[in-house]
């Protein structure tokens, strides 16, 4: 995992847009609050206004103090409430709470309202005055409960808490996928280059050996001919040997014609073809006599592909899953699979090493005392010209599968 | 036993007294009048003290210097959960809340005994018993028995 890659696309931008969410919310949260705390508070205000109208009314009908405020005992807003005379002396008071009446005068005259923290929360004072009819003056000392507005502002706290959560939890997932595209992406390119490279390596070392093959194969020829006119001119003692000579010649020469055709470019000739005549034509070329091929396909598969190299393709990866099992089964099945074909070789082997299968499409590997190797890098060949994909899963002692993908279906 | 005697004294006492009080226009927590009173505890009575409440603990303190008895009214007593002794030193921070007819009333905002500060109300007076979690804070060294 790369560090820098990690902090450039997840990191980075998951903490930018965490700020960027939680300032611009932080900001805007602290504007409503102050908007909804002073619409509160004129609100209450208001009230207050009303009220000292109310009580105006009460004293100009001799209603007494008490009286007055037993009429505003059952509202649960107003934590307490009082009535002064000119002289600032109480003339009545009512609280909710023992003895809590915090008028200070220090407060009145200041100010006409204010606010005070309390253990049951916020407590709005509204200190106002009023002419009565008797043409005294009076004052109204009014205690209203905040905890509407601190239990929206508490609602409001855990809504955004909520929010900023799901930001958290969104972002998270978002660049986490981000920086996993980039990664994909990143090495996707790796492997593709690293590809690129593989092939140009390649067609070095074809060209190269081309050449080789060509040098050989004339001094093979001559040597070839040398030796049937000798076969022609010695004596019938030494006929054997020089048959033999001429035997190990032929033999060179096929392995450099095996060379050749696994170093030139496939020139595809695609036809239709339905995969159960396919199958038929290539199980009429094995023998199973100690292992039985058993064939199976989902609907009906056709291919569009060169019968020649697909057939030699198949028939590559029956003779290796012959030449690995001793006595069983092998299955070949054949199915559509997201618009592919699927061809799935299967035998009960005897598997192989971890280390035999990184190795077992490349060019002269084999993993049988005789053969040249070139069976499998040919099946892998001719599947990558059809523009499709062929892997390997193995278990010692369990098999082999090897899986062809090819598009169709 | 202390308690449950307790209980009943104040079980009699209950009856006895009128089940609605009026709130004295003056009995308030005036921020204005806080005073601190040191003196030592005359005598222990439970009284009740304001409409529709359960009786208070209220503590005679003699001053110390002026030998004036101060009427400390301190909680209500189902709050309170010390134990004073008469003879007992206590210094008392409250609102005076004094009248002709009542003397000199102190409604106590923190009390402290024997190296230890109980805390009845807020600087404003708001009751600790009505607060959300309507229990008595305590700060200081903590000496003596509970009940």
């Amino acid at each position: 995992m790369n560090k820098k890659d990690l902090f450039l696309f997840f990191f980075f931008p998951l903490l930018g847009i965490v700020i960027i969410f939680f300032f611009l919310s932080s900001i805007n949260r602290a504007y409503v609050k102050d908007k909804v705390e002073d619409l509160v508070k004129e609100q209450l205000q208001a009230t207050a206004g009303i009220l000292k109208v109310n009580i105006a009314h009460f004293l100009s009908e001799d209603y007494s103090s008490e009286e007055i405020f037993d009429f505003y005992s059952g509202e649960e807003n107003i934590y307490f409430m009082a009535l002064l005379d000119e002289q600032m002396e109480i003339l009545g008071w009512h609280s909710r709470f023992e003895g809590y009446l915090p008028l200070s005068q220090k407060n009145i005259g200041e100010q006409e309202s204010w606010t005070i923290d309390s253990p049951v929360g916020k407590i709005f004072n509204v200190f106002t005055s009023f002419r009565a009819s008797d043409q005294k003056t009076y004052h109204v000392y009014l205690g209203y409960s905040l905890e509407n507005l601190e239990l929206m502002i508490i609602h409001s706290r855990r809504n955004f808490l909520i929010l900023f959560a799901v930001v958290i939890g969104i972002g998270i997932i978002f660049f986490l996928g981000i920086y996993q595209l980039q990664n994909h992406f990143l090495q996707k390119e790796k492997e593709a280059e690293a590809e690129r490279r593989e092939k140009e390596r390649y067609k070095e070392i074809s060209a190269f050996t081309s050449g080789v093959a060509h040098e050989i194969k004339n001094p093979l020829n001559s040597l070839a001919l040398l030796f049937e006119l000798l076969t022609k001119k010695i004596p019938p003692e030494y006929k054997q040997d020089i048959s033999l000579g001429s035997e190990e010649v032929r033999k060179i020469s096929r392995i450099i014609d095996h060379f050749s055709a696994s170093l030139k470019p496939l020139d595809l000739k695609k036809e239709d073809l339905p995969f159960k005549n396919l199958m038929a034509e290539i199980l009429d070329t094995i023998e199973q006599d100690r292992i039985t091929i058993r064939y199976e396909e989902e609907g009906n598969i056709g291919l569009h592909a060169d019968k020649g190299l697909m057939s030699q393709a198949l028939l590559n990866l029956l003779r290796n899953s012959l030449e690995a099992t001793e006595k069983g089964e092998i299955w070949v099945r054949a199915k559509k699979h997201r618009k592919k074909i699927q061809i799935t070789v299967q035998d009960s082997g005897k598997g192989m090493s971890d280390d035999e299968m990184r190795q077992i499409f490349d060019p002269f590997f084999s993993g049988k005392k005789e053969g040249m190797g070139i069976g499998l890098f040919l099946t892998k060949k001719i599947v990558e010209a059809h523009d499709g994909s062929i892997e390997c899963k193995s278990r010692l002692g369990k098999g082999t599968s090897f899986t062809i993908q090819i598009p169709g279906g | 036993m202390i308690k449950k005697a307790g209980s009943i004294i104040l079980g009699i006492f209950l009856l006895m007294i009128p089940t609605s009080f009026g709130q004295e226009t003056e009995h308030f927590y005036n921020v204005d009048k806080e005073i601190r009173v040191e003196g030592k505890i005359q005598r222990i009575v439970m009284e009740p003290r304001y409409k529709d409440t359960s009786p208070f603990l209220i503590v005679f303190l003699e001053e110390k210097d002026t030998k004036k008895i101060y009427k400390v009214e301190v909680s209500p007593v189902w709050f309170f959960d010390q134990d004073f002794y008469q003879g007992e030193y206590l210094m008392v921070t409250g609102s005076l809340t004094s009248s002709e007819e009542a003397g000199l009333n102190v409604i106590a905002r923190e009390v402290q005994c024997r190296g230890e500060t109980m805390i009845l109300r807020d600087k404003h007076g708001f009751p600790s018993w009505r607060g959300a979690k309507g229990q008595m804070s305590t700060k200081g060294r903590r000496k003596g028995k509970r009940y």
